[in-house]
């Protein structure tokens, strides 16, 4: 690959978004602008106020008020701003799922046509039909015996068994202890040791 | 007399060496010299991030109440950098690529580079990642001025336009002109140049 990837273009729907966020931000450092007059005019009716001179002061009270109803209406109109720039990206978005869904049913539909109906119904049958094939030459094969032959078999089978039964015998055999021949000694009743005693056992409460 | 390390107001711990008089004198030995620059350098670097300052004037030795004056001036010691001094230093660390001449073209102002462009690259990409704001039309205002802090707030808009001049290199970004301003757009695109 290359080293430079290619950008994707820039389309008109990308610009206008970009004007949209330029002018929000345009809008957001009017707001700070304003803020910083709404400061200002405060710390001027201050002043005014220390001085003595309270008409002064209550005029640059009354720009502050207006200003703050600029500040108000430009916080409507960012929202509106940001509203829309939000649809639009949203959007987008809906359009790129949409692409995805359209180009996922294509290839769902190009699989669908390898793989029809009737050439699944006829795979299925071919598959029955080398099954029963299959069957016959088992059924072939398995009757190619003689009854004497499967007699034989049978008989080797029973002698294998046998075989297997003496052995297993004898293993156990080896196992097991021999059985005592003499009669074990009577073993006298063992006697119950008795419970220690406990010290003070039964304490009578003392009349005080 | 013994030097030690002196924490300044903001948290920024000096080296030893900024309390020896005559570290504040410009040195005429040039080993010497070379080697006081180099802490000078470090020390002004590392103050800048420390405070994420990007310019440094010639004035900020030549004035007081600045937010410089806890590295040029040592009261302690009753010694300030020259202006002179710091015009040198500056000269030197443009020479070195840590700093670069802000409006280009005249020598009392520096952007300073405590991380180079391409480093701010990387911190622009995956702060474009981890907010995911990858194949989005972003604003130049938009990221260096957020409503909430980010590494990148305040970052200078030349610095930031170096920075997408690097990612665009590599396709990772691609810059957006219309009549009214500029924006960018950033691809996640791993493989670097």
């Amino acid at each position: 690959m290359g080293g430079n990837q290619s950008v994707p273009k820039v389309t008109p729907q990308d610009r206008a978004i970009l004007d949209l966020k330029l002018q929000r931000d345009k809008l957001r450092q009017y707001q700070k602008k304003i803020q910083v007059i709404l400061d200002r005019e405060h710390e001027i009716a201050k002043a005014h106020l220390a001085t003595g001179q309270k008409d002064r002061a209550v005029i640059a009270l009354r720009r502050r008020k207006y200003q703050q109803g600029l500040l108000v209406k430009t916080d409507g109109q960012l929202e509106n701003l940001e509203q829309l720039v939000s649809t639009i990206e949203f959007s987008l978005v809906e359009v790129s799922v949409l692409h995805g869904l359209k180009q996922g049913n294509e290839v769902l539909k190009e699989i669908h046509k390898e793989m029809n109906v009737e050439s699944v119904e006829k795979l299925l049958e071919e598959t029955a039909e080398a099954r029963a094939y299959q069957r016959e030459i088992d059924e072939m094969l398995a009757n190619n015996l003689s009854l004497d032959e499967e007699e034989a078999v049978q008989d080797e089978l029973k002698e294998l068994q046998a075989l297997a039964m003496v052995e297993a015998k004898q293993e156990v055999d080896a196992k097991l202890p021999s059985v005592p021949t003499e009669r074990p000694a009577e073993v006298a009743d063992p006697v119950p040791t008795p419970e220690p005693a406990r010290e003070g056992g039964d304490r009578v409460a003392v009349p005080a | 007399m013994s030097l030690v390390a002196h924490a300044t107001p903001s948290g920024y711990l000096l080296p030893s060496i900024h309390s020896a008089p005559p570290f504040f004198t410009k040195q005429i030995n040039p080993t010497t010299r070379s080697i006081a620059d180099d802490h000078w350098t470090r020390i002004i670097l590392g103050y800048a991030r420390h405070r994420r300052l990007f310019t440094l004037r010639v004035e900020d030795a030549e004035t007081s109440g600045n937010e410089w004056d806890e590295i040029f001036r040592n009261e302690r010691i009753n010694r300030r950098l020259l202006p002179d001094h710091l015009a040198s230093l500056i000269s030197s660390m443009v020479a070195n690529n840590l700093a670069v001449y802000e409006p280009p073209k005249q020598s009392r102002s520096v952007l300073l580079y405590w991380r180079r462009p391409e480093e701010w690259a990387d911190v622009l990409h995956s702060w474009v990642a981890s907010t995911g704001q990858m194949n989005t039309i972003m604003t130049f205002y938009e990221i260096t001025d957020p409503p909430v802090e980010s590494p990148l707030s305040s970052l200078p808009i030349v610095i930031l336009r170096k920075a997408i001049d690097v990612l665009s290199k590599s396709a990772r970004a691609q810059i957006i002109a219309i009549a009214d301003g500029e924006g960018v757009r950033f691809f996640p695109g791993g493989n670097k140049i």
